[in-house]
């Protein structure tokens, strides 16, 4: 469970506070995907990288499995909660496999070799083996979003936030990336910060609804959905 | 480097027992010898052709050792020359470790009242010397007017011109050598030198340079002796040779025929082997500069793109400065100014000072723009990864930086090599200083710089080909954006 708590935060220089007194709970009862819609510049990427622990909120406060985040180790937070960024990030200079092994080995202490075949059987079970050996500047941007999630996924974070998946992706790619995500989450559940609306309804059961930094509606994604149109 | 230093303390261990092996010997020789009444100990320096200078085989030879030994052949005694430095060649005779110095000391007032000197054995002084074609235009110095004169920086001759003869444009030089090509050239109407040495120069180099007028003021040679019965002795000695004959054919040998030049020609192995030795040394001193820079240009480079502070103040500034004053300035900063703080440098250490400090600064910045290029989006999924920041640095900052880097680092290391020629006037014996030696025996320098510069292309070439295809890898694999 991730709760948000009269949450506001303010960029340097700014007179119009991004984010306004939010409170949310995500209850991911059955490990399942909430996404949060809002038109840009309505403060959905700020509240994700509040939540990511990139930003740090001058008031209010988040909490995972009810800990606060504030206090929590950045090790423990991290092995809780995984990123996938807008621009992914991926590693350039590193195989598919590598930008994978890489935390396993450093963070999570596992040999090479067990870390490899960690993430052999990540891969596979993304079905996705076939780009192990490729450098990101070598795949198609569904491609390079499956392996950021994957990249993320291997290290078995208890919830995994993404920012705006389906930038990068073409309407048909959309779709077969959307059935894809559905099957992913078995262990992990997601929170999806999108303002593809066709996509949300496609891959999640509730949203969240953004408008000038504050929650409009947290809901069944019909319902928002309904909310949202009208609006 | 570790390996590089171990040499060092070897070779200073070996210095060290070299020097007291040899100390013993001398205290052991001089005890011993002190006793020995038919000794004649003579000091010269042996590095002042044609009068005392080491042949291409390692011996000793010239005017004067050849005097020294027409002398103690007349006086009948065993010689021994001792080749000391000019500079404490005065102060060795007065402590009696020898008992006399033929090597063409001029006689002046400010000697003679420390020693006493012989009668003069030769006379020279400063004479004038132009192109054999302007015989007919410059006969005396006072054809010189506004026309221009070479003379050799730091003699005694360049300072007398300029007060003697303000109307000449008198040019300073680094070497006779130089004198020499400006002469042949046309740039320079004449020279100024000593008139025996102006003489043996001119006719080992083959040059076509005449004597123009008198000495404009001479020099008497003579020989200090230490110990006042000596003096009789020898005077009568020299009187004797020069009677003989022997004093007239000495000179002739040296000053005037070619038997004596034939003598002088360089060994071709010796020049390979000074010329490669040389460069060992230019490579060397590059190599560690390079290594010892790039060390410290890292973390220099992580402090320079990172949030101000105090630290990236005062190494922004420092670097700024560096970057800022020519590295020749540096050399001289190090290689002078160290001795003032107490430190004495060797002029190796020196160099490798100055270059690993200058390249340092360089690749700091290059450093420093390797990091910038790399997106801080990297940086983030390292965090979201929960990798900790050095591993971050190590991992994913550092090997996209360098790569980004490597051939700006390239073009540093080309230009670091370069600069090595440089550190040839604090008297490193690398390859530019071995070439200029030699050329002050050949008299043919457009040979020997188009072999250093072909020496330094051997190496910096493929440097700079594996810099522009590295580039390419990098655009390959998606690191550079066009």
């Amino acid at each position: 469970m991730i709760k948000i708590e009269s949450l506001s935060y303010t960029y340097r220089g700014s007179a119009v506070p991004a984010l306004q007194d939010i409170s949310i709970q995500f209850d991911f009862s059955k490990n399942s995907i909430t996404s949060v819609l809002g038109e840009s510049g309505s403060g959905k990427t700020t509240l994700l990288q509040c939540m990511a622990g990139f930003l740090r909120p001058q008031k209010g406060r988040i909490l995972i499995d009810d800990k606060n985040i504030r206090q929590m180790k950045e090790k423990e937070f991290r092995s809780k909660v995984g990123v996938v960024f807008q621009k992914l990030n991926l590693f350039p200079h590193l195989t598919v496999l590598k930008n994978m092994t890489l935390a396993l080995n450093r963070v999570q202490a596992l040999s090479i070799e067990e870390a490899a075949s960690k993430s052999d059987k990540m891969l596979e079970r993304l079905q996705i083996h076939e780009l192990k050996d490729m450098y990101p500047a070598q795949l198609s941007g569904g491609q390079a979003q499956r392996v950021a999630i994957a990249r993320a996924l291997v290290l078995k974070p208890r919830y995994l936030l993404l920012d705006e998946p389906t930038s990068a992706l073409d309407m048909n790619t959309t779709e077969d990336f959307s059935v894809w995500l559905r099957s992913l989450h078995e262990t992990t559940s997601f929170v999806i910060v999108t303002h593809d609306i066709p996509f949300a309804r496609s891959v999640s059961k509730k949203a969240v609804l953004i408008e000038n930094g504050q929650i409009k509606m947290h809901n069944k994604i019909e319902n928002v959905m309904k909310s949202f149109s009208n609006s | 480097m570790l390996f590089k230093k171990r040499t060092f303390t070897g070779q200073f261990l070996e210095f060290t027992r070299i020097c007291s092996f040899s100390l013993f010997i001398t205290l052991f020789c001089i005890t011993f010898i002190s006793q020995a009444t038919n000794q004649f100990r003579v000091a010269l320096t042996g590095k002042y052709p044609p009068f005392s200078f080491y042949d291409s085989d390692g011996n000793l030879t010239g005017f004067d050792v050849d005097i020294s030994k027409a002398l103690s052949d007349e006086l009948g005694f065993d010689l021994e020359i001792i080749t000391i430095e000019w500079d404490g060649i005065l102060a060795g005779l007065l402590a009696g470790k020898y008992e006399a110095i033929i090597g063409s000391m001029a006689i002046t007032p400010q000697r003679q009242k420390k020693v006493s000197f012989s009668n003069p054995y030769y006379i020279s002084g400063a004479q004038l010397f132009i192109h054999e074609k302007d015989t007919s235009s410059i006969k005396k110095i006072d054809n010189l007017s506004g026309l221009k004169v070479g003379v050799v920086l730091g003699e005694t001759y360049e300072q007398f011109l300029r007060t003697e003869y303000p109307q000449i444009n008198v040019i300073t030089y680094k070497s006779t050598v130089d004198i020499f090509q400006d002469m042949k050239n046309r740039r320079l109407n004449a020279f100024f030198t000593d008139r025996l040495v102006g003489m043996y120069q001119i006719k080992k180099a083959g040059m076509p340079f005449v004597t123009a007028g008198d000495l404009l003021y001479h020099e008497e040679m003579g020989i200090p002796v230490s110990n006042p019965v000596l003096l009789n002795d020898l005077n009568n000695a020299l009187s004797n040779i020069r009677s003989k004959g022997v004093l007239d054919s000495l000179h002739r040998y040296w000053f005037e025929s070619q038997n004596s030049v034939s003598s002088q020609t360089m060994n071709i192995n010796v020049i390979v082997n000074r010329l490669l030795k040389g460069f060992g040394i230019t490579v060397g001193i590059a190599f560690i500069s390079f290594f010892t820079g790039i060390l410290f240009a890292i973390p220099c480079g992580v402090v320079l793109n990172g949030q101000k502070s105090l630290y990236k103040f005062v190494l922004r500034s420092l670097i700024d400065f560096i970057r800022g004053t020519p590295v020749l300035i540096q050399l001289f900063f190090v290689y002078f100014g160290a001795p003032q703080i107490g430190l004495t440098l060797s002029p190796i250490v020196s160099a490798i000072i100055t270059l690993s400090v200058n390249s340092c600064a360089y690749m700091s910045e290059v450093v420093r723009s390797g990091l910038m290029s790399v997106d801080p989006g990297q940086k983030h999924a390292g965090r979201a990864l929960g990798l900790c920041r050095l591993d971050i640095f190590r991992f994913v900052i550092w090997p996209q930086a360098f790569r980004i880097a490597i051939p700006p680092l390239g073009n540093s290391a080309v230009a670091l090599l370069k600069d090595t020629a440089l550190i040839s006037v604090i008297s490193v014996g690398e390859v530019v200083r071995e070439a200029q030696s030699i050329i002050s025996v050949t008299f043919n320098p457009m040979l020997y710089y188009i072999i250093i510069a072909a020496l330094f292309f051997i190496f910096t070439y493929p440097l700079m080909r594996f810099t522009a295809s590295w580039e390419k890898i990098l655009k390959k694999r998606g690191f550079m954006h066009d």
